[in-house]
């Protein structure tokens, strides 16, 4: 069964049959081949209780928070704000590209969304200074990442509701590895202009005054993440809650920042609707594929299949992070995590492993697959802000992100603590 | 002719997907709503239930919409590499087997429709509602999708026997990858 699922997942993915629809077709032949009973029976029962959830409305909310955002203006203005700050470091304006990703991530759920937003308001900048355009490019595309690990997370939401894991625990335990590899990216930088100074541009210094006065640009976003996080945690919304707060928020600092049009908001609902629906189609065929998998014995399978393997939990790991490396060269990476969680998942609890822990090892992986070559959505993204320029610039300049990925990956492995000493701290 | 006819599709899948979006907007103002009166002592009851519902039709009727601007994720390994006739091949296989599988939804999806109506089940919940009220849009939606993807096959379908291939690209072709979002 473990076989079949796989190759027809990967015959069928790669015929390019939209994602959503291999995941129910996989699950028919599941019912047809292995299951005593018609699962099939099932499946007007998945496909209702798998979208009617309160907890997965949080996915257009989130979107549509990020939506508003772009169109009011407030991404170029932060993006200007963090240049002030950080362009004194060797490697100038890369720093805001990476300060800014970092900032946006707080408030939007979606690595796409966010990489999309920075390469938008960034990209003008890169010629005009004199950046080497793959270095400059590649912090926008691995920055970008980062929206799926610092709360709040789409990914992360949907990772909750098909481990039944609990979202705000997840969230927490995101904060502190994002915050790092936000970090890794700044050292690397660094490292590399240090290197190769004409790389990075030229580093400016701007006086005291411009600095303080640039920081009421960032108070839109710092207010916004304030709210959604604090009322999650002060107890007074649920993750879904929280969001419609930010929507609400969104709206207001969009009213201030450059007032609101009929134009604006059913452009914003359009974009929304489109997201959320593709999404959606993954999701519920995964819980349907679920479904089938579980009903005709997976689990059995899967344990006598590992037990067959005699692998400690380290060398099991190590070879979980082995088969996403490679997975996420080719598979669109919402579907990848989507795909593999009701396989992979309980191998992993049952090896010991903390599912809040592996949830956060996981993004890690997912945002390495993001960056990597030839399916790496925010690579495309980048190179679509770009306009000019080759493809193969973005896919270089991500390079020595990945590496710091990697690192982050390995950390967690060896420091479980980093993803679970949040939780249990504030718990 | 043909064009004429998805533009339309297109235009009144637009404006499906505003209504529910500004279905979507309602609900997010029902929930600050009950977030405050909470704070203040007392609550609506129900919110989540509210909120279930109000995705589960969301998510039926986008779906149709999100197919008609290329928005369903495919894999695009093989394709890309094929000439403009072999893609067109590729987008009305993919296309057939999408239509296909969702009529099987929706066909599945009556069931549960028709059992809440005979036992005129209620939600166990404070609100008891009567699940048919909210299970006949939601699957509606689904039916809508179906519809919709068939009439998109045969609008591509007589593209492609006219040998028009670029426009059935643009009509059912993979996303353009700067739009892309996820």
């Amino acid at each position: 069964m473990i076989t079949y699922v796989s190759v027809g997942l990967l015959a069928l993915l790669s015929l390019s049959i939209p994602v959503g629809i291999v995941l129910f077709l996989l699950g028919f032949g599941i019912d047809v081949f292995f299951s005593p009973f018609p699962l099939i029976k099932g499946l007007g029962q998945m496909v209702w209780s798998s979208s009617n959830s309160a907890t997965l409305i949080a996915i257009p909310f989130f979107v549509l928070l990020g939506e508003i955002l772009v169109r009011s203006g407030v991404a170029a203005r932060t993006y200007e704000a963090l240049d002030r700050w950080v362009s004194w470091l060797p490697g100038g304006l890369v720093h805001a590209n990476v300060a800014t990703s970092t900032m946006f991530s707080a408030i939007s759920g979606s690595s796409v969304a966010t990489a999309a937003t920075v390469a938008t308001v960034a990209m003008p900048q890169a010629e005009r200074l004199g950046y080497d355009p793959k270095l400059f490019s590649g912090a926008i595309a691995a920055g970008g990442t980062l929206g799926i690990m610092i709360p709040p997370s789409i990914n992360l939401i949907v990772y909750g509701f098909l481990t039944q894991s609990s979202i705000p625990q997840l969230f927490l335990a995101g904060l502190l590895p994002g915050i790092l590899l936000a970090l890794g990216f700044i050292v690397i930088t660094v490292i590399i202009c240090l290197i190769r100074p004409d790389l990075g541009g030229e580093r400016r210094i701007f006086p005291l005054s411009q600095m303080l006065g640039a920081l009421v640009h960032l108070l839109p976003i710092i207010f916004l993440f304030t709210m959604i996080i604090g009322t999650i945690y002060k107890g007074w919304a649920t993750p879904t809650e929280a969001a419609a707060v930010g929507v609400a928020v969104a709206f207001v600092i969009a009213a201030f920042a450059s007032g609101i049009s009929f134009r604006m908001i059913s452009d914003s609902l359009l974009g929304t609707i489109k997201v959320t629906s593709m999404i959606m189609l993954v999701v519920i065929g995964a819980s349907f594929l679920n479904f089938t998998l579980s009903s005709a014995g997976l689990g059995r399978e899967l344990k006598e299949f590992l037990e067959g393997l005699g692998l400690s939990p380290l060398a099991f790991i190590l070879v979980v992070v082995m088969i996403y490396v490679v997975l996420g060269f080719f598979i669109e990476t919402l579907s990848l995590m989507v795909v593999t969680i009701p396989i992979i998942v309980p191998l992993v609890v049952a090896q010991g492993y903390d599912p809040i822990w592996f949830g956060i090892l996981m993004i890690v992986l997912i945002e390495m697959a993001l960056i990597t070559p030839p399916v790496g959505l925010n690579l495309y993204v980048v190179q679509g802000a770009r306009k000019s320029g080759k493809m193969s610039d973005v896919m270089i300049g991500s390079i020595p992100f990945v590496c710091v990925m990697l690192l982050m990956a390995a950390a967690l492995i060896a420091f479980p603590q980093l993803a679970l000493y949040l939780p249990a701290a504030l718990n | 002719m043909t064009d004429r006819f998805l533009t339309r599709l297109r235009a009144l899948n637009r404006v499906v997907a505003v209504l529910i979006g500004i279905m979507l907007l309602a609900c997010a103002g029902f929930v600050l709503l009950d977030i405050i009166l909470r704070q203040l002592g007392s609550s609506f009851g129900g919110t989540d239930e509210v909120s279930g519902y109000v995705m589960a039709i969301a998510t039926s009727w986008g779906m149709g919409y999100a197919m008609l601007e290329l928005g369903h994720v495919r894999i695009d390994i093989l394709r890309s590499r094929a000439g403009p006739k072999g893609r067109s091949l590729f987008d009305l296989a993919s296309l057939m087997i999408l239509a296909g599988t969702v009529s099987v939804i929706a066909l599945r999806c009556w069931p549960v429709v028709e059992r809440s109506i005979t036992n005129m089940s209620r939600a166990n919940t404070a609100l008891e509602t009567p699940l048919w009220l909210v299970q006949l849009p939601w699957f509606a939606g689904w039916v809508w999708f179906a519809l919709m993807a068939w009439l998109t096959f045969v609008t591509a379908l007589l593209m492609v026997l006219q040998g028009r291939f670029d426009a059935s690209e643009a009509a059912i072709g993979v996303f353009a990858e700067e739009e892309a979002f996820q």
